[in-house]
């Protein structure tokens, strides 16, 4: 059997039902994991060891006496610190809110307990979801678990990596302009921005109202599936996962090479592992034609006008009374909203309205769309202009403003930094079947989820040493 | 105070105000220039719109309950 830490969310309830795995068994094999590597990667602020023992219990006893409550069901999983579960702290790794207990579940948590999951803990992230990596926050940021001297990306840092270091086989994470998409796709993992609304936003500290998305992370595009049909909860009419086998054959997929060629040149690497995309899902039977959306820098601008609009919006009193108490990289970024007027905001949600056309018309001749997800391999954390172009330099943020469900997940691994570069595939609103099909079929081809790092934590002895770029 | 909300030029500075960053402008005045700055380059790669014509943001009715 493989070792309990990589097994998928799949394979412990394959597992479980005939008792050759017991959820008490695991999640003890995973808090020693979380005990022995978190320090040096990050990826937890919060572990409820007592909490997920207890509750894994009472899913032992369920599960071996026939009441399984289904997929989910004794299977462990991390939280985004920015959501609330009912009496844990909420700290959006800010001092601001160190002491913000939330009272209730949100939705979200509450659909994924009637489920049967297990909450392992909070995972670290962005100070507010929004700046880092920073050395002035109240817990330790995030690295890169394969190797601890470079960014796993962000904003859910901790909830990408605790999947890449095998503490959990699903994070729950958060998503305004790529939080999911980025960490997953920097940490060799699958990471899904749902169709906006789908899975409900209450509960979750915002960033920006009409852009946040929360979402599945895992190790693979079936756990993706799975998980996402715990988060919507009982209404689901359909899994979300029922086609992730009937591969791509008579499907046509739209490449966006305008983005990542001309609008945005990309690293070298990136756009060869998206060539390479394109080649392996044409071999397997798509339709893969080039088709053009509106400038990437101007979908960007328009974003982050709202983003910015909304984030002062949550921000203006704090910033005003305690500028002391934000991260040197937080306080600057959510500080511009200042500098934006009313009419800014109005005309910028009037371009969305135009864009989101644009793409709803693109999908009238394509059933999926394949973009570059960043344009840049991982940087180093002490790389402060390379870390500055993480959050300009992608292809994410566009469907944070269309609405459009959209997967980051493994296209290759980088030459020279030996870590995973990250392909991003598009759906139409409410498509998420089609969209997990395509990815789905993919991964069957590529198989890189079965990667693992070649040297775990190598670099971790020396980062103290780091610089790390305010 | 003063003396270093002075090195922004007067228009950051009558902005920063105007939203209540006196104590932003006092501690970090340059997160404060480079929030503007940063506002300023998002603001300059939007293409001009006219405002008068649609799509308008969307508005939705509710119950009230």
């Amino acid at each position: 059997m493989t070792e309990l830490q990589w097994l998928t969310a799949s394979e412990i309830g394959a597992a479980y039902a005939p008792r050759r795995l017991s959820p008490v068994e695991l999640v003890q094999a995973l808090l020693r994991e979380i005990e022995a590597r978190n320090p040096d990667c990050g990826a937890f602020i919060r572990v409820d060891a007592e909490g997920a023992l207890e509750t894994a219990r009472r899913a032992e006893a369920d599960i071996f006496a026939g009441r399984s409550l289904g997929p989910l069901h004794g299977i462990p999983l991390g939280v985004k610190d920015n959501i609330d579960i009912a009496g844990v702290p909420t700290t959006c790794h800010s001092k601001i809110l160190l002491d913000n207990i939330a009272r209730n579940d949100a939705p979200a948590i509450a659909n994924l307990r009637a489920a049967g999951a297990i909450m392992l803990g909070k995972q670290s992230l962005h100070e507010f979801a929004f700046g880092g990596p920073s050395k002035e926050l109240p817990f330790p940021f995030a690295r890169h678990p394969w190797n601890t001297d470079y960014h796993p990306g962000g904003s859910s840092s901790g909830s990408g990596v605790a999947l890449a270091a095998g503490f959990v086989p699903l994070s729950l994470g958060t998503d305004a302009g790529g939080s999911i998409r980025n960490p997953a796709g920097n940490c060799g993992v699958v990471g899904l921005k749902p169709t906006y609304d789908l899975v409900s936003r209450r509960g979750v500290f915002p960033v920006a109202f009409t852009l946040d998305h929360v979402g599945p992370m895992a190790r693979s595009v079936a756990d993706v599936a799975l998980f996402l049909d715990g988060l919507v909860g009982s209404h689901t009419e359909r899994s979300f996962g029922a086609d992730l086998e009937r591969g791509v054959r008579g499907l046509r997929i739209g490449f966006v090479r305008q983005w990542h060629e001309t609008d945005m040149v990309a690293d070298p690497e990136v756009m060869a592992a998206l060539d390479e995309v394109e080649r392996v899902l044409r071999q397997d039977g798509a339709e893969v034609r080039t088709i053009a959306l509106p400038r990437l820098q101007e979908l960007a601008a328009v974003q982050r006008i709202i983003l910015l609009a909304e984030t002062w919006a949550v921000h203006a009193k704090w910033l005003r009374e305690r500028p002391q108490d934000y991260s040197t990289p937080c306080r600057r970024k959510v500080m511009p909203g200042a500098f934006l007027s009313a009419g800014d905001y109005v005309q910028a949600q009037q371009w969305r309205g135009r864009m989101i056309d644009a793409v709803d018309d693109a999908f009238r001749d394509v059933d999926v769309l394949l973009t570059a997800s960043g344009m840049d391999p991982p940087f180093r954390i002490d790389d402060g202009p390379g870390l500055a172009k993480t959050y300009p330099r992608q292809g994410r943020s566009p469907f944070n403003l269309t609405g459009h469900p959209a997967i980051a997940m493994q296209s290759g691994i980088s030459k020279t930094s030996g870590l995973p570069l990250s392909v991003q595939f598009v759906g139409r609103a409410y498509d998420e079947v089609t969209l997990l099909r395509v990815a789905a079929a993919y991964e069957r081809v590529t198989q890189w989820r079965h990667r693992r790092p070649p040297a775990m934590y190598r670099g971790g002895a020396q980062r103290e040493r780091i610089t790390v770029t305010a | 105070m003063a003396g270093q909300s002075s090195t922004l030029d007067p228009d950051t500075l009558a902005k920063a105000r105007a939203a209540g960053l006196d104590k932003a402008l006092a501690a970090f005045p340059d997160c404060v220039a480079d929030a503007a700055r940063a506002a300023a380059l998002d603001l300059a790669d939007v293409p001009a719109i006219d405002g008068t014509t649609e799509p308008w943001p969307s508005m939705r009715i509710r119950s009230g309950r």
